[in-house]
């Protein structure tokens, strides 16, 4: 290695200390979040919470928990979430498997089929009269179906496969392995990189969708999380009416303050779910994306 | 074997002649070799056309006047009018220029930025240190809009948000970004870039890691210091990739963030914020206008469309690949 000039010793310095900068600004709205929901209503109401919190209480944590809506929305988009990344990561990889095989007739002609949903969409009011006449508005079904399979995930899905040796295959073909056998057995236990990858971008898809609630859900009852929570944003002093929150409750707690926890209990999934998840997506989305 | 004898002979009592018989039990044989394949294919097709192309053809109401009872096929054909209604609307040439503008101003910043973030990223020698990095930079994607909305409104706040602080920290006056119009604009492409570019940065990066080091080593014993490398070897490796995802980003020019605008808008601010799609949403779904909001969505799909392949040809005319 060439030793570095001055010059280039300077920019490194720099960009390290830029990188710090940029991931401190990436991270600061978290902790103001965490320290304004856990601060005493009474002291964070006067301003200059900035960089730690100011007293302490939990009061606002235990209202979040007791809201009823907001668990509701909680338990909604669990099990949307669940059950939706389930299907579509099973259905992604079955799509994408079948049309990764050259042999297969018409394979280009339903991979075009898929490609073409990429450029050109009915758009909103089409998406809401296809599920109106399918009956399925006011159903979970509506916010799990509509978005389950997406042509960008079965592409990135069908490169992992094409990358995988055929010869893996025609040994297990030898030894009398079904095709339906080769991929259940075989394929999708070599693709845990590329079904993670895909399982976290559907999985926090259906976990932060909030436009289909809008569209298809009226029953406040079946809202998803995301909505409940843009209500309680929006119009926390009539949630916390309508939660019997009492005049001498409010002491310990504020609008602000109940906001801040709501956003925190939202965010914790996606902050628990992401660290452990992470390291396989880089390498997930990059063989997806480079070959394209 | 029974079915596959039986079209032989149709086939071939066919006066089509040998070819066409020969493709047809090709075929069949295929179908039969990979009826597995098409059995996994299947449910995947099936939720594409029901849930992608059946919209599609939705958009037909566009065309005509849509009446609930009678649904899509049975409405009367109206022509061009919901279009002539559209392009009268009075507020329409102000919500076709914000969708613009809003989309024009997050191209023209975000993308650059996306790339000087990357390789920036790119220069960070200690890789524990740059994946640490990395990590944070793509954790505000996958935080939702309405979370952010919440934040950025709490941050944004006139009397105690952050920003705010800051703002009167150095002497100045607070400002309510808000419901400021001309401050809105601005405000979305901040926050536009702040939640999405360290996302951009990932394909950029796959790419870098992917040219090939002997072309530093040259350009070392060339005397090339960083920036020079940075300049004459990264960028043009990576610029295939750049033009790929500016097609895209074209394709995109008329989502303008649906999800930002519509929760982060109000009507102090409808004039420089109101774009395509929210409107699409209040006069369509809100006010059951459906002809005339398909009507909007088939305007915004087709112009993006059109600007994809305009761009692809330019590209390629001048000696690229595009997409296709």
């Amino acid at each position: 290695m060439i030793k570095n000039t001055p010059g280039e010793k300077i920019f490194i310095a720099v960009n390290y200390v830029f990188m710090i900068f940029v991931m401190m600004m990436m991270l600061y709205p978290f902790w103001y979040l965490f320290m304004y929901s856990i601060s005493d209503p009474k002291l964070s109401a006067t301003g200059g919470l900035f960089l730690k919190p100011s007293g302490f209480s939990l009061a606002s944590y235990s209202l979040v928990f007791n809201n009823v809506s907001f668990l509701s929305g909680f338990r909604v988009s669990f099990i949307v979430t669940i059950a939706g990344t389930l299907m579509a990561v099973f259905f992604t990889a079955t799509t994408a498997y079948a049309i990764s095989k050259k042999r297969l007739r018409g394979g280009t002609f339903f991979t075009f089929i898929f490609l073409f949903t990429m450029l050109f969409n009915g758009g909103i009011v089409p998406s809401y009269l296809l599920v109106k006449d399918l009956h399925l508005l006011d159903s979970l079904w509506a916010l799990i179906l509509p978005n389950m399979l997406g042509a960008w995930n079965i592409l990135v899905m069908r490169t992992f496969f094409a990358g995988i040796p055929e010869e893996l295959e025609e040994a297990a073909k030898i030894d009398g392995a079904s095709t339906l056998r080769i991929f259940f057995s075989i394929i999708l236990p070599l693709s845990k990189a590329v079904l993670a990858t895909i399982g976290l971008f559907v999985a926090v898809f259906y976990w932060n969708d909030f436009f289909s609630t809008i569209l298809y859900i009226t029953d406040k009852n079946k809202w998803a999380l995301q909505a409940v929570l843009r209500d309680i944003v929006n119009n926390a002093s009539s949630a916390m009416q309508s939660q019997g929150v009492s005049i001498g409750y409010q002491q310990t707690v504020s609008e602000n303050t109940v906001k801040m926890a709501s956003i925190v209990v939202a965010t914790l999934p996606i902050l628990i779910v992401y660290p452990f998840i992470q390291k396989y997506f880089a390498k997930g989305a990059m063989i997806g994306s480079v070959k394209g | 074997m029974m079915k596959v004898k039986d079209l032989e002979l149709k086939a071939a009592s066919r006066p089509v002649g040998k070819a066409a018989s020969g493709r047809l039990r090709w075929l069949v044989r295929d179908l039969k070799r990979d009826k597995a394949l098409y059995l996994l294919l299947l449910p995947g097709l099936l939720l594409i056309l029901v849930f992608k192309y059946i919209p599609m053809y939705g958009l037909v109401i566009a065309f005509k006047e849509y009446n609930i009872f009678s649904g899509v096929g049975a409405s009367p054909w109206v022509g061009l009018l919901q279009f002539e209604r559209l392009f009268r609307t009075p507020d329409f040439t102000k919500i076709f220029a914000n969708t613009f503008i809003i989309s024009f101003l997050k191209l023209a910043f975000g993308f650059p930025a996306a790339i000087v973030l990357s390789l920036l990223l790119n220069e960070l020698r200690n890789m524990a240190f740059k994946r640490f990095t990395q990590t944070i930079v793509y954790l505000p994607h996958f935080i939702s809009w309405v979370i952010f909305a919440g934040i950025i409104t709490i941050f944004l706040n006139p009397v105690d948000g952050v920003v705010n602080f800051v703002l009167k920290a150095f002497g100045g006056q607070p400002i309510n970004f808000l419901t400021e119009p001309s401050y809105f604009r601005p405000m979305l492409v901040v926050t536009d870039i702040y939640k999405e570019i360290g996302w951009g940065t990932i394909i950029y990066l796959a790419a870098m890691s992917g040219v090939d080091p002997h072309l530093y080593e040259a350009a070392i014993m060339d005397g090339a210091n960083r920036f020079k490398q940075m300049w004459h070897i990264t960028l043009p490796s990576i610029r295939p990739v750049i033009i790929i995802l500016f097609i895209l980003s074209l394709g995109n020019i008329l989502e303008a963030g649906f999800m930002q605008i519509f929760l982060l808008y109000n009507p102090l601010v409808y004039d420089v914020a109101d774009v395509i799609d929210t409107y699409v949403y209040r006069k369509g779904i809100l006010e059951s206008n459906y002809s005339l909001g398909a009507a909007a969505g088939i305007f915004k799909s087709v112009i993006a469309l059109a600007l994809i392949v305009l761009t692809n040809k330019i590209v390629k005319k001048t000696g690229n690949d595009g997409l296709w």
